[in-house]
Parts: C-alpha cells; sequence; structure tokens
C-alpha cells in the first residue's frame, strides 16, 4: 500500500487513469494476495491486515482484472494443494487417514479466510461471469486434487471399507475419524460421496452378506438365522448414524435385506423344522414377531408369511372337522375350534401388530375349514347348548359372556345360518320347556348377539318364545285364582302355552293321560278358551314332566303300551332309561335284555338307593341326532329357504324389471349369503316356479332375459 | 472482543467507535464480519496484537473508504433504517455499500413495505426507444425489466438498466421473473427466418420461449414444444407458473395444430405436458395466464383486440378439461346495445372470482363457483358514471386498461393513471397519475413496488411505499 501514492507521485498522469497506468498494477495486487495466502496455509495469518487484503483484492476485480484473479487463485490454490498431498501421501498405515483430515480441516480453515479476503469478487464478478464461487471453488479444487487423485482415491476407499470390514467383523475402531472423513466426502457434494465411497462401499456390503448369509443358512435354524439378519440390520443402521450419510440408511437397509432375507426367503419361511409353520405349532412369539418385522422389509414377504400361515390354519382344520373321532363329541369339537382361533389371535395380536390383512387370511381359512364339515352349524349350537344349561355352575357370567363372544366369531364364518338357527330352535326349546335354561340373562345376551348379526327377523321367533313362557306362567296363575274352590284334590298343572310357528314343530304323538289329570286338563282348557276368542290348543303331552306319588304293580310292557298309547319309539326309549342305565336302575325289567320285548314285565326295584336327594335321569339317545333325523332337519331347512329364494328374486326384479339369468343368480346369492349360500339349481328351480304363478316371464326374444310382471 | 465488544473504525481520516454487537448486525458474510472474525485477530506469538493498544485497549481498525457513506451505513447497522443526507449522491451510498457487502441491508431499509394506498413516486426512469412498449414486468428483488420490440431491458432494483436480452428481432410478447436472477421470454416466431430453416433444429425461426439471466443477459434455456417427437417452432403469448414453483405455463401457437397450452417441468425445462385448445376456447391466442393456487388450475384469457371475443377459462391439468369457462360471445352480438367488451381480466387472490374491465373502466366480476356460460354473469360495477375520466384530446392515443391484485388490493390502469381499490367491497381509495408521459400501457407489481410503463417515451414510473414513519 505503501509503494503506489510513491509512484504515483512520479508520473505526470491524469488521476483517473492512475492504476490502469500501471503497466504492474496486477502482479503487485497478485504478489501481496499471494503471500498472504501462503501465510494463512502456514498458520502465520496474524500478521496479515485483513481490510488492505479485502481492499487489495476489491481494487482488482474493480479495475477488471476479476477473470486474472481467478485464474491466478485457481492455480496457486491447486499448488498449495498439490504440497498437502505429498504429505498426506506419505502417511503410513492408519496415518494415512488421520493426515487427510488434519489437511481437510486446514484447508477448510484457510479457504474461509480466502473467500474473506476474496469477498467482494464473490459478489460481482462470479454472478455476471458465472464462474464457481470461490468457497465452492476451494472444494472443487480439493475434490480433484486430492480426492481424486490416482494415489489418494483408492487408497482412501479401501481403507474405509477395511475398518468398515474390521468392525463387521467385531473390531473396535476409530468412529470419530470415520465420521470426518465421510463428513468430508459429503462437504464436497453428494455426488462424491455417492460416487467415491456409497457406491463401492454397498458393492461390498452386498458380496459380504451374501457369503455370510450362504454361511448362516447352511447350519442355522429359521429362528437363530433371523436373529443374526436382526443383528445386522440393527448394525448397519447404527452405522449410518455414527459415521455415514443418513441417505445412506436405506440403501444399506436394503441391501441387506436383499442378501439376508430376500434371497433366502422361500427357504427361510418353509424350513423344516424350524420354518414358519414350526413357530405357529409351538407359538414360538418371538421369533415370529421377528419374522414379520424383518420381512416386512421385502414387498412379497407379508403375503408368503400370510398364505403359508392360511395353508397351515386351512389344513390343520380340516382334519380337525373331518375326523371322525371328533364328531363323537360336538361340545369338544367347537371348543377346539375356539382354541384354535385363540391360539391365532394371539399370534396375530401378539406378533403379527393384529396386522389387518393377517385378521382377514385367518378368518378366510376358518370359514373355509369350518364349512367342509356340514354338521357344523348343529354342533356350535349343540355347544351353544351345552354352555347355557350349565352356564352359571361353571363359571360365571362374565366368562359366560367371552365364550358366547368366541362363538359368535365361528358362527360368522357359518355359510348356513339358517341350519344353526334350526338347530338353535330346537335346542332353546328345549331347554325352556325342561326348565334347564341356567340364566335367563345369558339366554338373553345371546340372542342379542345373535339379533346384531342377523337383524331382527332371525330371532323374532326365538323373542316368541321367551314371551310365551312368561304369559304361560301368568295364565297358571290367573286359572288357580280363578278355579280356587273347586277340586281342592286335582293334581297341580303348571302349563306352558306355545305359540304354534314360534317354536320347532313336534310330531304330535298323544298319549292317554290319567283321569285325573285329564279333568284338570280339560278345565285349563276351558278357562284359557274362554278368555282368549278363536284359539285351539293341543296338547304336547311328549313334553310334558309329572311328579306322580304312586304304588305300582309290576306291568309288561304291552300293558304299559295299551294303557298310554305312547308311540312305541319313545316309550321304549323311556323304558330302556329308567331299567337299563347302569346305577340309575329305577325299574327292573324282567328278563334283563338289552332290547324290549311284548312281554317283558316292569317293576319298582326296590334295592335302588341314592345318596342324592333328587336323581336324574337322562334319555339313553345321545343329544345329537340321528341320521333320519339329520335328515328330515335338512330337508326342512331346505323347504323353509324355498320362499326365502323366491322373494329375493322378486325383490330383485322388481327393482331391476329386466335382468338376465346371470345377474340375477349373482344378485340372489350376494342377497342371501349372511344367512346361507344357495344353491343355483334351487335358484333356477325357483324362477321357473315364478315364471309359472306369472310373477316373471321369459323376453320373447332372447331366452336369457327376465321380465317382471307387475 | 476485548473491552465490553467496543470497537473503533479509522475510515479515511474520521473515528467512529460501535460495539460489536452493532456490527453483528452485519453478518458474517460481509467485510466487517470477516473483519472482526477470530480468524482475522489471532494473538500473534511474534508480534503484538494487530490493533494498537491506544484508546484504553479499544481495538481500531483503518478502513481506506469514504467516511460520510461509512456514517449512513453505520447508522443503518445500528438502527435498521436509513437516512441518506441530501448532499450524499445514493449511486455514492450504493457503491460503498457494494464495497463492504451491505447493499442488500440498503435495499431492505431502502422503501418500506407495499400499500397501494401509500404509494409515492420514487422515480422515473426515460426508456431507450420510442414506442411500442410491450411489458414491464417488476422482479421479486426491486428491480423490473421492459420489453419493447425485440429487447427486453433489465434494470436492478437500483434502476442502474443491466445488459439487455436481446432476442435477434423476435417481437417480445410476454417476459417474467421466474426469480430476482431468471428472466421468462416469450416471443413471436418470425415470419421469414433466415436461410430458410436449413438448420434443422426446428426450433429456429426465433420466437418461442427461453429462460435468460436477468443479471448478465445469457440465454440459459431454451423450452421447446414437440409434437410427434419432434420440435416445432411456435410464437408464444403469456407465460404463468404455479406457486409450488413445479411448472411453467405458455400460451403457443404452432404453425400447424399447435395451439393451447404448453406445460414445462421447472427444474428440468422439459416439455411436461401440452394442453390442445378444445374447439371454441382460444387458447393459443392467450393474452394472459394466471396460476390459481387454491383450485390447481391455470386461468387463461385470451382478450380483444387479439380475438374478437372475450374467452376466460380455468383449466384443469390434471382432469385434462376445461374446469370453467365464459365468454362475452353472444353478449357482444346482442342488440342491447350494451356493448361492454371485456379488455382485461385477472383472478382476485382468494380465487374464488375473476375481476374484469371494460372499456368504460368499469369493472366486473365473474364467480368461479357458479357454472360460466356465455353472455350475462358479469356483475358490473358501473364505476364509469362516478369517475371523473380524463377526456382525451384528439390525436392523443390511448391504451387498453389492466388490472392487477395484490396483497389484497386490487390495481387497475386506464389511459395515464392507476387506480387503488380496497377492501372487501373493492372501493376506489387512491389514484398513481403523473403529468407527463401519457397513457399507461402496463403496470407490473412486485419487489414491494409498482412500476408504470408509459406509452409515450417508453418512461416508466417507479412507485413505492415509504419506509414507516419513525412514530
Amino acid at each position: 500500500m505503501s509503494g503506489a501514492p510513491k509512484k504515483r507521485g512520479t508520473r505526470i498522469e491524469p488521476f483517473r487513469h492512475r492504476v490502469e497506468t500501471d503497466p504492474k498494477f496486477f502482479d503487485k495486487s497478485w504478489r501481496k494476495l499471494h503471500d498472504a495466502i501462503r501465510e494463512i496455509y502456514n498458520h502465520n495469518a496474524s500478521g496479515l491486515s485483513f481490510e488492505e487484503l479485502y481492499r487489495t483484492a476489491y481494487n482488482m476485480v474493480l479495475h477488471k482484472h476479476g477473470s486474472k484473479l481467478y485464474e491466478k487463485l485457481t492455480e496457486n490454490m491447486t499448488e498449495h494443494l498439490e504440497e498437502m498431498r505429498v504429505s498426506i501421501e506419505a502417511g503410513q498405515g492408519g496415518l494415512f487417514l488421520e493426515e487427510l483430515q488434519r489437511k481437510w480441516d486446514e484447508h477448510n480453515k484457510a479457504l474461509t479466510m480466502i473467500r474473506d479476503i476474496l469477498m467482494y469478487m464473490d459478489r460481482t464478478y462470479i454472478p455476471t461471469n458465472k464462474k464457481t464461487a470461490v468457497f465452492d471453488l476451494g472444494l472443487e479444487l480439493w475434490r480433484d486434487t486430492i480426492v481424486r487423485s490416482s494415489m489418494v482415491q483408492g487408497r482412501l476407499l479401501d481403507t474405509l471399507l477395511e475398518l468398515i470390514h474390521k468392525e463387521r467383523m467385531g473390531e473396535v475402531i476409530n468412529r470419530s475419524l470415520m465420521r470426518s472423513t465421510t463428513k468430508m466426502l459429503m462437504d464436497l457434494g453428494s455426488p462424491v460421496y455417492q460416487e467415491d465411497f456409497e457406491r463401492p462401499f454397498l458393492e461390498v456390503s452386498s458380496s459380504f452378506y451374501s457369503g455370510e448369509s450362504q454361511q448362516f443358512i447352511e447350519c442355522c435354524a429359521c429362528g437363530e438365522y433371523l436373529k443374526q439378519a436382526e443383528r445386522r440390520l440393527t448394525e448397519e443402521s447404527e452405522r449410518v448414524t455414527q459415521y455415514l450419510d443418513i441417505k445412506t440408511s436405506e440403501k444399506i437397509t436394503s441391501v441387506v435385506v436383499k442378501e439376508m432375507l430376500a434371497n433366502h426367503m422361500q427357504r427361510l419361511i418353509l424350513m423344516e423344522n424350524s420354518g414358519l409353520v414350526n413357530m405357529l405349532v409351538e407359538d414360538r412369539y418371538e421369533d415370529l414377531t421377528r419374522m414379520y418385522n424383518l420381512f416386512h422389509h421385502i414387498p412379497e414377504g407379508h403375503p408368503t408369511i400370510r398364505s403359508v400361515m392360511a395353508s397351515h390354519i386351512k389344513e390343520t382344520g380340516k382334519s380337525l372337522v373331518t375326523d371322525p373321532e371328533r364328531l363323537k363329541d360336538p361340545v369338544d369339537f367347537v371348543q377346539r375350534l375356539l382354541n384354535e382361533k385363540d391360539k391365532y389371535d394371539n399370534i396375530i395380536n401378539v406378533s403379527f401388530g393384529n396386522d389387518k390383512s393377517f385378521l382377514n387370511a385367518l378368518n378366510s381359512s376358518f370359514e373355509h375349514f369350518i364349512n367342509l364339515n356340514n354338521r357344523s352349524p348343529e354342533f356350535i349350537s349343540l355347544f351353544v347348548d351345552d354352555k347355557l344349561r350349565k352356564g352359571v355352575k361353571e363359571a360365571n357370567e362374565e366368562d359366560l359372556e367371552t365364550v358366547l363372544d368366541k362363538v359368535m366369531m365361528l358362527f360368522r364364518y357359518l355359510q348356513e345360518k339358517d341350519l344353526f338357527e334350526k338347530y338353535y330352535k330346537q335346542h332353546l326349546a328345549k331347554r325352556l320347556l325342561s326348565g334347564k335354561a341356567a340364566s335367563d340373562d345369558s339366554e338373553r345376551s345371546m340372542l342379542v348377539k345373535l339379533k346384531t348379526e342377523c337383524g331382527y327377523q332371525f330371532t323374532s321367533k326365538l323373542e316368541g318364545m321367551f314371551n310365551d313362557l312368561k304369559t304361560s306362567q301368568d295364565t297358571t296363575q290367573n286359572f288357580y285364582a280363578a278355579s280356587s274352590c273347586d277340586a281342592v284334590d286335582a293334581p297341580t298343572i303348571s302349563v306352558q302355552i306355545l305359540t304354534t310357528g314360534s317354536w320347532p314343530t313336534q310330531t304330535c304323538s298323544t298319549c292317554n293321560l290319567p283321569p285325573e289329570i285329564l279333568a284338570v286338563s280339560e278345565r285349563f282348557r276351558a278357562f284359557y278358551l274362554g278368555t282368549h276368542n278363536g284359539r285351539r290348543l293341543t296338547w304336547q303331552t311328549n313334553m310334558g314332566t309329572a311328579d306322580i306319588k304312586a304304588t305300582f304293580d309290576a306291568l309288561t310292557y304291552r300293558e304299559i303300551e295299551q294303557a298310554t298309547a305312547i308311540p312305541a319309539a319313545d316309550l321304549k326309549r323311556c323304558l330302556q332309561s329308567l331299567a337299563l342305565v347302569k346305577g340309575k336302575q329305577v325299574l327292573r325289567k324282567e328278563p334283563m335284555s338289552r332290547d324290549i320285548a311284548d312281554d317283558d314285565s316292569f317293576c319298582v326295584n326296590d334295592k335302588f338307593t341314592s345318596k342324592l336327594f333328587k336323581v336324574k335321569i337322562g334319555t339313553v339317545v345321545a343329544q345329537k341326532e340321528t341320521d333320519p333325523e339329520k335328515l328330515e332337519t335338512r330337508q326342512r331347512v331346505e323347504e323353509d329357504r324355498k320362499p326365502q329364494i323366491e322373494a329375493a328374486i322378486v325383490r330383485i326384479m322388481k327393482s331391476r324389471r329386466v335382468l338376465d339369468h346371470n345377474s340375477i343368480m349373482t344378485e340372489v346369492t350376494k342377497q342371501l349369503q349372511p344367512r346361507f349360500l344357495p344353491n343355483p339349481v334351487v335358484i333356477k328351480k325357483r324362477i321357473e316356479s315364478l315364471i309359472e304363478r306369472e310373477f316373471l316371464e321369459r323376453d320373447k326374444t332372447d331366452r336369457k332375459l327376465y321380465r317382471y310382471l307387475a | 472482543m476485548a473491552c465490553g465488544g467496543r470497537v473503533r473504525f479509522n475510515v479515511g481520516g474520521q473515528v467512529f467507535e460501535t460495539t460489536t454487537t452493532t456490527l453483528a448486525n452485519a453478518g458474517r458474510d460481509s467485510m466487517l464480519g470477516a473483519l472482526l472474525d477470530s480468524s482475522w485477530n489471532l494473538p500473534s506469538s511474534s508480534s503484538p496484537p494487530p490493533p494498537p493498544p491506544q484508546g484504553g485497549g479499544v481495538p481500531e481498525y483503518f478502513i481506506d473508504r469514504n467516511p460520510s457513506c461509512f456514517a449512513v451505513l453505520l447508522d443503518l447497522l445500528r438502527t435498521g433504517s436509513l437516512h441518506v443526507p441530501p448532499h450524499l449522491p445514493e449511486k455514492l451510498l450504493y457503491r460503498e455499500a457494494l464495497y463492504y457487502g451491505l447493499l442488500d441491508h440498503v435495499r431492505a431499509a431502502r422503501w418500506g413495505a407495499f400499500d397501494g394506498d401509500r404509494l409515492r413516486l420514487a422515480a422515473s426512469v426515460p426508456g431507450r426507444a420510442p414506442g411500442d412498449g410491450t411489458a414491464i414486468r417488476a422482479a421479486p428483488d426491486g428491480g423490473c425489466c421492459v420489453a419493447h420490440g425485440g429487447a427486453v431491458h433489465v434494470y436492478n432494483w437500483m434502476l442502474d438498466e443491466r445488459r439487455p436480452v436481446s432476442l435477434d428481432h423476435s417481437q417480445v410478447n410476454d417476459a417474467a421473473y421466474l426469480d430476482a436472477s431468471t428472466l421468462l421470454v416469450a416471443a413471436r416466431e418470425r415470419r421469414h427466418h433466415h436461410r430458410g430453416g436449413a438448420d434443422g433444429d426446428g426450433g429456429d425461426g426465433g420466437g418461442g420461449m427461453a429462460a435468460f439471466s436477468a443479471v448478465s443477459g445469457e440465454l440459459l434455456h431454451r423450452f421447446r414444444v414437440a409434437h410427434a417427437k419432434q420440435a416445432k417452432p411456435f410464437t408464444a403469448g403469456a407465460l404463468a407458473f404455479d406457486g409450488g414453483g413445479a411448472s411453467v405455463f405458455a400460451s403457443c401457437k404452432g404453425r400447424l395444430n399447435e395451439h393451447g397450452v404448453g406445460v414445462w417441468d421447472r427444474a428440468t425445462g422439459e416439455q411436461a405436458d401440452f394442453f390442445y385448445e378444445p374447439p371454441g376456447c382460444a387458447l393459443g391466442d392467450a393474452d394472459k395466464l394466471q396460476w390459481l393456487d387454491g383450485a390447481s388450475a391455470l386461468m387463461v384469457a385470451s382478450l380483444f383486440p387479439r380475438s374478437d371475443n372475450c374467452f376466460i377459462g380455468l383449466l384443469d391439468f390434471r382432469a385434462k378439461a376445461v374446469a370453467w369457462s365464459w365468454s362475452d360471445a353472444t353478449a357482444a352480438a346482442s342488440a342491447l346495445g350494451d356493448d361492454k367488451r371485456v379488455l382485461h381480466a385477472v383472478a382476485m387472490e382468494d380465487g374464488r372470482s375473476v375481476c374484469v374491465i371494460n372499456q368504460y373502466d368499469d369493472l366486473g366480476f365473474l364467480d368461479l363457483r357458479k357454472g360460466g356460460g356465455t353472455g350475462g354473469g358479469v356483475r358490473w360495477c358501473s364505476r364509469s358514471k362516478l369517475m371523473s375520466r380524463k377526456v382525451l384530446l384528439p390525436g392523443e392515443e390511448s391504451c387498453y386498461p389492466r388490472l392487477a391484485t395484490h396483497g389484497g388490493q386490487l390495481f387497475s390502469s386506464m389511459n395515464d393513471s392507476v387506480s387503488v381499490f380496497s377492501g372487501p367491497e373493492f372501493v376506489l381509495t387512491s389514484t398513481l397519475r403523473r403529468s407527463h408521459g401519457g397513457a399507461i400501457c402496463d403496470f407490473s407489481i412486485g419487489g414491494d413496488r409498482l412500476f408504470a410503463l408509459h406509452n409515450e417515451e417508453n418512461v416508466f414510473d417507479v412507485w413505492e411505499t415509504p419506509p414507516p414513519p419513525i412514530i
């Protein structure tokens, strides 16, 4: 600075040309900056005057030396960096990275100061001439002179990859040095980090994990292998947070996932003795959770797990419902289904994060195999019957509620819900009439469940049954209140008045009543019809019970049959129950054979004793339906379906007016699906019947079309 | 810094004392920021600390610059407001601010936040070429550009002219600032392009659309329209870009059937879409495009005199459909004698309506939420009766009116003045008028300034809001 005014003094030039005419202006100014930059790189900047340097650079730019200055700067900085490179290359072994790091820090500090000096150029010359800003120029030069120089590039990459390999093999490495080195690469711009480090890193990782997974899969069980994979994934993501770019996280994860999981997915899931099926069978929640979480990374991972699980459930379920051994005990049958359901509910809840798609798979699998056995509706109803009979005796009402809720789950899987309804009605009727319904609350709660599931129609008749019982009680009371004075000696009767239609139809087998009972019955009939006009009463004697006090003679079967007129099958069944059940032989039969002949005689077994005050004698016949009964129920159900199918057809045709055959089929099926799966042949028959009755007609031109006739 | 953060400067012989806190306002990326940074003030082992310890240990720095400008700039750092003494030329101050790296500070303090009702005339810049000024556009940083003929003259916020953008004799139709340093220009294709298109490029009849550097005037990118994978020459009309900054739109007219609105990706500059004009919608001739953020649609307006009837439509690019449209085709033909022609249109900022203006300076509104249709639908406010319009002298040239919205206010230019309408009912609240320059042919608001281009001599006025009062 001190030189310039002197020079000016010696020349006789107009003031405004002062600098232009100094041929050495640029060189002198540049020398000043050049020296200062050297001092900066030598950590000797304390003697420098920023103001002077800034002003010098300003003047150079102002006097149109911007491009020359830029050129010189590039040249000069490259020289300094080349010096640095020499000392970096000299770094041996572990010192190499440290030296590189030290020089990088130095360069950064120097670069900031150089940028400060040239700030004016950064603001004016560089944007108008589309040059790289000074700081970025410094980074580019570092990249090209050092990081990508032939001597450093390969060595840097090898060193980094080797350290990472060591760490993978369990050694402890200097992570902070790793971090600062990768940060340097990132500072040079993401392309540098990606091309010079990330890509080769991913390639090396890929072959590392490909080898490791080969090794593991040969010797590890599935659970063990997955543990390893999980550990590796955690390690890699920790590595990223420790010293790699956060964007690498996804990429390295996908490498590990591909090599360790995706490439071996089928083999792992289907692995014999340790794969998914074993985990399911043994309820290995932890392993299942791990498998679910790990395979989440692979698009086809969860679908595969799901389908293997579903086919396993279907398989075990099928063998369960088709096992003839299981058909012997309906309660156990349903209990096993419930256990199976509980098991998988737990697995999905605990290990599969309550994943909706898995729940759906579970449901459809159950739906599939439960309907493989057409007795499932009956058995489920029997199971409910069992629970509601014993009910509170075994468990409190809350537990019963949960059991009933679970049963409802099974009920939802049923295709033939109407069949269930039939059975449920029968079983409910028996419970109610024999007074074995343990808890009215539980009964009603079950009804509410069915109602919410299937709607009002489904349960209206069942509710009718409850109402009948209630009114019967009142009526009986009224009857006795009205007839208190006469016939004190007559036996007391309790009458249940059942509305025809609400209750399962009974084959009305009458029997001869004893005259005392007959008299009371007739009085009751007169009383009832007196208060209710236009009704008809029929006695269902086969459903009745009586307490009797009597003296018995020995009677032959034929005598009993003639006196009572009870149908032979029923009578025989009763007598067998009374005389042939071991330990409960109230009657003695002569001879003591199993079958009953006409001349067999029965008398009271005087030797019968019991600790109990009240002895219950079950009927010999099993709760389950016998084959002919089953056939009959099936026929009744089929018969009941006809009007429903017809109603559906009419509803559909009423709104559509004209429809082709196939569409009707699909729509009817869709409408009725909640209750049962209609048979296409039956639908077709119903359509024909409707055509005959002139609800529908075939289109005259297109025979496939049906028209609705209003 | 030592001594309670006090700092002393000797600027050109005059001593200033201030605090590091005040100087921190300059920022690290300024000359003063660097000067005080620790890396430049390291205690030396060999020599004593650089600032001489006179004056009670307060460090002192010498700066070889103009002291009176430094005083103004130091005051700016202290108070955040700019006070320029009358004797101090502005250009001198700007130059010094650039030296210290404080030019952005000066610009921010130079004028206040835009308010249409508090505008003052700040400058009047004489034009280059007489006549033919087509458009003026405000830059986001307070600069502007004026398109006339085959060139766009670019001014920085100090109103110094930069290197112009030259289009080699293609007529400029529209210009828009993508950002402070990037200018989009739409130009008409030359009719007789030289050497009969032997260049094979297909795009070189001039014209079309391109991005230029607003700093250096260089061509940065040329936007192409391709049909059947071949770039076609075209005339670009109006320009717009969307709020998210992802797409650039232009109305295009090719030589064959390439009429419509072109869409380009802003990041890559590649053509992303082309909306061919359906029958009855003159999209290729559009005079005005405007992106509506709320509706995610582009408003297209084709106006008199370029097209005989006014057509306004909203284009939905996702559905590839005209979501709403209006035209005055039947109203113009009706025998009511009501020959109100829509001459300009602007979508209101709430995106619910479009404001239009006719030759009598009446404002009208079209509801975008109702169906458009033809003819009626415009709710006219017959302002013309209330306005004392300047009666044109014979031979005096008039200009078509223009509309703009900004910050909830509505602006319209008519003849030699700009009217400002405010409030929910858009009441006339201010009029900007100047005695010379003739009618206003275009105006633009941006960078907290309003620029109005006059028809005569291409002079343009700069209106800005003064900084807020002291108390």
